[in-house]
């Protein structure tokens, strides 16, 4: 496999953690502008556990997630009445502050001689444990997909569980689930931090595989393009977000000929697409016909 | 005056109405039973062109409705006074009765309309700059009223004027649906309380579960056994 | 002391005359259709854009003062223009449907435009014509300059002819209708597209001159205007309440003013932080901002639906 395909599979993958945050608060009945935030959360906190404090490179993943996982409950807490746009603008804001307080946050230490860590706008350089302990950038790419499967795997076991349901329950009526006996405020706190850890692992990894991060990266446009990607590929299956990704990413690549019209093109696209299919490629009547579709051939047999 | 024949309206795959069909005699008052669910309300919003039916035509006068846009309809002489009120509950009562007489152009006569009209409710005279939001259940309903006589219709139509509101203020409901009545305004009315419509029909519908099982006029059958359907439906007696 | 702080008063209030209209537009706009329009700074930036290519292609050509109102024109114009095309092919078509998905929708035409800008002045720093070059006045230890006193005047002229457009004219009760009550609107015959579609062009004009504003003090246009005037005119927005007029002028006024005190204690950066720690408080402890409306209560909720 090319650099290039490395590089580009490698991409994908970590986008489709982003993606798949925002995508469980969608498919609950939250729009977040936000998750950018726990991503670049996750990114700087692995960056620094091994970096900084010399942890293991899994540990510090670990971390990544743990942290972003925190944030995200602790906007998902402080939020949880709120609902649609309130909701949405909270957690931009909530972003935003968390990007300018990095952009604020100076803590370096002495690491062989060099001065190691978060500086402010200037980024965060040198987290190179990675490509110390021996991954080379296709192995790291195997170790993203593995670590995207595993999360994409128990997110489908998720929707298809009684919890998984009651989450889109909620998300298309929550005055309904609430009668019903569930316990909205509880089941959105959850939601939120668990799609924190997501984009919290997706950071770690993306910070160990690029070696550099700066504040900036971790912008409204990755937030808005983290929704979009759900909306895109379709909501009705975790799948979605991911399809999502790649079809951003690959016509990004396949018409880097017309670099300025490729804009201009792909944003009309999506707007069409999404006049044809508010709820993306996958929505949720789409898969339940594949599923019967699927399920079709199992009982002739 | 108004024939709705065979109208089908549905959300998304569930049909709400089935193939509904009835008339409205013009000057008088006609009444819409049926139980929770029936359909009733669809029905309202689907004459009032808010939705839009899969087959079927509403004539008034003659005229087809059906593919008109909800404003069209308002202008054709059709008003609404639609289920839970729906006043502006920012906007003063006298904003309300404005935003009523929206389509008219004649902007004389739709002031001395909205004086007679404070005159004929005293207590919305009252409260005239008081935001809508803010008055009784009651008060509301004639506001309603009221801001619907606006549009100077030949055909009111009422979706569940009685709703949530007191015996005493239901009473000067109906009273003032039979002055309204007697004034020549033609009147569609869709009631839960059977027995109060009853007493001021000409004629009324049955509908049950999206389709009409009964028409008659009071006085022709017995009270009861419309009344008993009306709440529950058909019932089997074992 | 006293002197700079009226200075920083004065300055807050002139940003915030700005932050003002930009609010307003967004809440016109989200009054109608109850979503946001992600776009809407983005379509000011093309606007502005245009008045700088004019600028770019014909400065040189025109007199100063002709120039100056040709870009204010064709920046108006333009925003107005783009806002069309945002509605026509986000926000209508999606009408009854996803509100997210017109949302995002709005989004990708923010991607668009900004793809197109760069197209058209590829530059970073794009020169905007300034109408006035007069110095600026010194009353005692303030100073006040032309541009302050040029957004207060047109700020409160705007203000003044929509409060007279909104209250006193048909457009403006079916405008109010229609955010008060969409359904209750249909009801007495209102055409809620035209009126959306008129709504998002007024919106998108007051904004355009909002954004007017803003280049002829900076002098220039970047591409970073369009997420700047979005941010601005969302918090504006929200701190006011969502939804109200008078609370988006008061919610861009009081942007204004926290961010000029948080600049002259703390510095520019501590100042956007402030902002946005300033609106998530807000959203946190009072949803509905200054002018609130209460949270969702789901257990009320539910009983009224029983």
């Amino acid at each position: 496999m090319s650099d290039f395909a490395i590089g580009l599979a490698s991409n994908i993958g970590m986008l489709a953690f982003v993606a798949l945050s925002a995508y469980l608060l969608l498919i609950s009945g939250s729009i977040s502008f936000g998750q950018q935030a726990y991503f670049g959360l996750g990114a700087y906190a692995a960056g620094i556990a091994t970096a900084l404090w010399d942890w293991p490179l899994m540990v510090a993943l670990g971390f990544g997630a743990l942290i972003g996982g925190l944030g995200g409950g602790l906007v998902g807490l402080l939020t949880r009445k709120l609902h649609g746009l309130y909701f949405a603008i909270a957690t931009l804001a909530f972003a935003e502050m968390t990007r300018i307080a990095l952009d604020l946050w100076h803590y370096q230490r002495m690491v062989d001689g060099e001065f190691v860590g978060p500086d402010g706008p200037n980024g965060f350089n040198g987290i190179r444990r990675a490509f110390e302990d021996g991954w080379d950038p296709a192995t790291f790419m195997l170790l993203i997909w593995a670590l995207l499967a595993v999360t994409l795997l128990a997110l489908i076991l998720f929707e298809r569980s009684r919890a998984g349901v009651t989450l889109r329950a909620t998300g298309e009526d929550p005055v309904l689930t609430r009668l019903l006996g569930a316990d909205v405020a509880r089941l959105r706190v959850t939601t939120a931090a668990v799609a924190g850890a997501i984009a919290g692992l997706g950071g770690g990894l993306y910070a160990h595989l690029n070696t550099y991060i700066e504040p900036r990266l971790f912008d409204i446009m990755l937030g808005v393009h983290a929704l979009a990607y759900g909306l895109i590929g379709g909501l009705g299956t975790a799948l979605g977000p991911l399809i999502g990704v790649l079809i951003d990413i690959g016509i990004l690549e396949s018409t880097s000929l017309f670099q300025g019209w490729r804009m201009i093109a792909f944003g009309g696209l999506v707007a069409v697409l999404l006049i044809w299919r508010p709820r993306g490629l996958l929505d949720e009547p789409t898969v339940r016909r594949l599923r019967a579709l699927l399920a079709r051939p199992a009982r002739h047999a | 005056m108004l024939e709705i024949a065979d109208i089908v309206t549905a959300y998304g795959k569930i049909e709400a109405l089935k193939g509904v069909s009835l008339s409205v005699a013009a000057g008088h008052i006609t009444c819409l039973l049926g139980p929770n669910g029936a359909g009733k309300t669809t029905l309202m919003y689907t004459i009032a062109g808010i939705l839009k039916p899969r087959r079927g035509s509403v004539r008034l006068n003659g005229t087809e409705l059906v593919g008109q846009r909800a404003d069209h309809i308002v202008s054709s002489g059709i008003a609404l006074v639609p289920e839970n009120r729906l006043v502006f509950p920012q906007m003063s009562v006298e904003e309300n009765l404005a935003a009523g007489a929206y389509l008219r152009r004649d902007t004389a006569d739709v002031a001395t309309d909205k004086e007679k009209l404070l005159a004929r409710f005293p207590v919305l005279k009252e409260r005239r700059a008081q935001a809508a939001g803010t008055l009784s259940g009651g008060e509301q309903q004639m506001l309603a009223v009221a801001r619907a006589l606006m549009s100077r219709p030949k055909l009111l139509m009422m979706d569940e004027p009685s709703m949530g509101l007191a015996p005493l203020v239901v009473a000067e409901i109906f009273r003032i649906v039979e002055e309204l009545n007697r004034d020549g305004i033609t009147i569609f009315m869709v009631e839960q309380n059977a027995h109060m419509a009853l007493k001021v029909a000409h004629k009324f519908f049955l509908m049950e579960q999206g389709k009409v099982t009964f028409a008659g006029a009071p006085g022709e059958v017995a009270q009861d056994d419309v009344i008993h359907r009306a709440y529950l439906g058909s019932m089997k007696v074992t | 002391m006293i002197a700079d702080a009226l200075q920083t008063l004065l300055n807050g209030l002139a940003a915030g005359a700005a932050y003002a209209l930009l609010g307003v537009g967004f809440t016109l706009m989200f009054g109608v259709m109850r979503r946001l329009n992600l776009s809407y700074g983005a379509t000011l930036m093309f606007g502005g854009y245009l008045g700088a290519l004019l600028m770019a292609k014909a400065g040189d050509a025109l007199p100063d003062g002709l120039l100056a109102v040709l870009a204010a024109i064709v920046t108006v114009a333009g925003a107005a223009l783009a806002g069309l095309y945002v509605e026509r092919l986000c926000f209508a078509p999606l009408r009854d449907r996803s509100g997210v998905a017109a949302m995002v929708s709005s989004f990708a035409v923010w991607m668009q435009i900004e793809a197109l800008a760069s197209l058209l002045l590829p530059r970073h720093t794009n020169p905007y014509p300034a109408p006035l070059d007069l110095a600026p006045l010194h009353l005692g230890a303030l100073t006040l300059r032309a541009e302050h006193l040029l957004t207060f005047a047109v700020a409160a002229l705007l203000a003044v002819l929509l409060h007279r457009l909104l209250s006193a004219s048909r457009f403006g009760l079916a405008l109010r209708t229609l955010s008060d009550s969409t359904a209750a609107a249909q009801t007495v015959g209102i055409d809620a597209r035209r009126i959306t579609l008129l709504a998002f062009l007024l919106a998108s004009a007051l904004g355009g001159v909002g954004a007017w504003l803003v280049l002829v003090a900076d002098q220039q246009v970047t591409p970073m205007f369009g997420m700047w005037s979005t941010a601005k005119g969302l918090i504006a927005m929200m701190l006011g309440g969502l939804g109200s007029i008078p609370g988006a002028v008061i919610g861009g006024l009081l942007l204004g003013l926290v961010e000029a005190t948080g600049q002259a204690l703390f510095g520019p950066q501590v100042r956007e932080l402030i902002a946005y720690g300033l609106l998530f408080v807000v959203l946190v402890a009072r949803p509905g901002g200054i002018f609130g409306r209460a949270t969702v209560d789901l257990d009320a909720a539910a009983r009224e639906r029983l």
